[in-house]
């Protein structure tokens, strides 16, 4: 992205103010949002692996949470872009940081792909166990957020 | 305590952790990955007792699942919590925001197991004070969240 652009979003008074004297609330704000979205995600995911909640369609399980996750999302990408103009040019750099919206895109696809081809034939495993596909989603869905909590921490130590 | 924290931060399994750049990271990832699916599960849990949420399952059947979850995520919370302590004491048993965590922590444990016993009992109508214990224990890791957080930023004595 555009250096001039970053070091302008930096000197923002909001961005100012955020670094000097809100960061602690918004990183705490940002973990129960965060704290939300992955936990919500990880009952859905462990769901379509076959793990948890066996007795409940999975569709109604996903209709019932996924709303939660998206509300936190939504606050967690606040969050998150208010703690990120605070410091534009260094999470630009920061390997972690980059490594973690990369993982966020993927898990966006991986989710978008579930929903348009493998969750159309949910009809016919909504109780039993889900097919390879849909394992697989969720497998991968873990794993990625997972690895988004790993690097949003890592990118607090670079 | 200051004592307490020097010694244990020159035990040999303290200083283990100290020489390996990822395992505080990687300790703090397990304990954000619990954090997040316990907190997940007690909002399951409360929004089931205000009658929202996976309403269409009864309270003992919902509860009978997340209650075990919810322990279950707390005895890896406290494993990867006692190792970040060990791994680093004088930044936490020193700390006034550790020990008001723990009131926290004790507070919402003993109101999630007076709402695991209350459910078990297949009350189908909670009362106002249920509803509201619930509601409760949702601040209060919200609170538990935020003071972990301001560990980081709070001056040990």
């Amino acid at each position: 992205m555009n250096a001039a652009f970053l070091e302008w979003l930096q000197n923002t008074p909001l961005a100012v103010s955020v670094g000097e004297n809100w960061f602690p609330w918004v990183e705490s704000a940002h973990v129960i949002a965060l704290a939300m979205v992955a936990g919500t995600i990880f009952i859905v995911d462990t769901r379509l692996v076959g793990l948890t909640s066996r007795q409940l369609r999975f569709s109604y399980l996903s209709e019932r949470l996924l709303p939660w996750t998206w509300g936190a999302f939504i606050c967690a990408a606040i969050t998150g872009s208010l703690m990120f103009i605070a410091n534009a040019t260094g999470y630009m750099t920061n390997t972690p940081f980059l490594i973690k919206m990369g993982l966020l895109v993927l898990a966006g696809l991986n989710m978008l792909y579930f929903q348009q081809v493998t969750f159309r034939s949910v009809a016919n495993w909504d109780l039993g166990r889900p097919p390879q596909a849909a394992r697989v989603a969720g497998f991968v869905s873990l794993g990625l957020w997972i690895g988004v909590i790993a690097c949003g921490r890592w990118a607090g130590f670079v | 305590m200051h004592q307490f924290s020097d010694w244990l931060s020159a035990t040999a399994f303290s200083q283990a952790i100290q020489v390996t750049s990822w395992a505080i990271p990687g300790i703090q990832t397990v304990h954000i990955a619990a954090l997040a699916t316990l907190f997940a599960c007690a909002l399951v849990l409360a929004l089931r007792f205000a009658g929202r949420g996976l309403a269409a399952e009864p309270l003992h059947q919902l509860a009978a699942r997340f209650v075990p979850a919810i322990w279950l995520l707390l005895l890896v919370l406290l494993v990867s919590g006692a190792l970040l302590i060990t791994a680093e004491p004088g930044r936490t048993i020193t700390n006034p925001v550790f020990y008001l965590k723990m009131i926290m922590l004790a507070l919402v444990a003993a109101i999630t197991l007076w709402l695991g016993r209350a459910a078990r009992r297949e009350l189908e109508r909670p009362s106002s004070l249920h509803v509201f214990a619930a509601a409760l224990t949702i601040v209060l890791w919200a609170g538990i969240i935020v003071a972990g957080r301001f560990i980081a930023y709070v001056e040990s004595y």
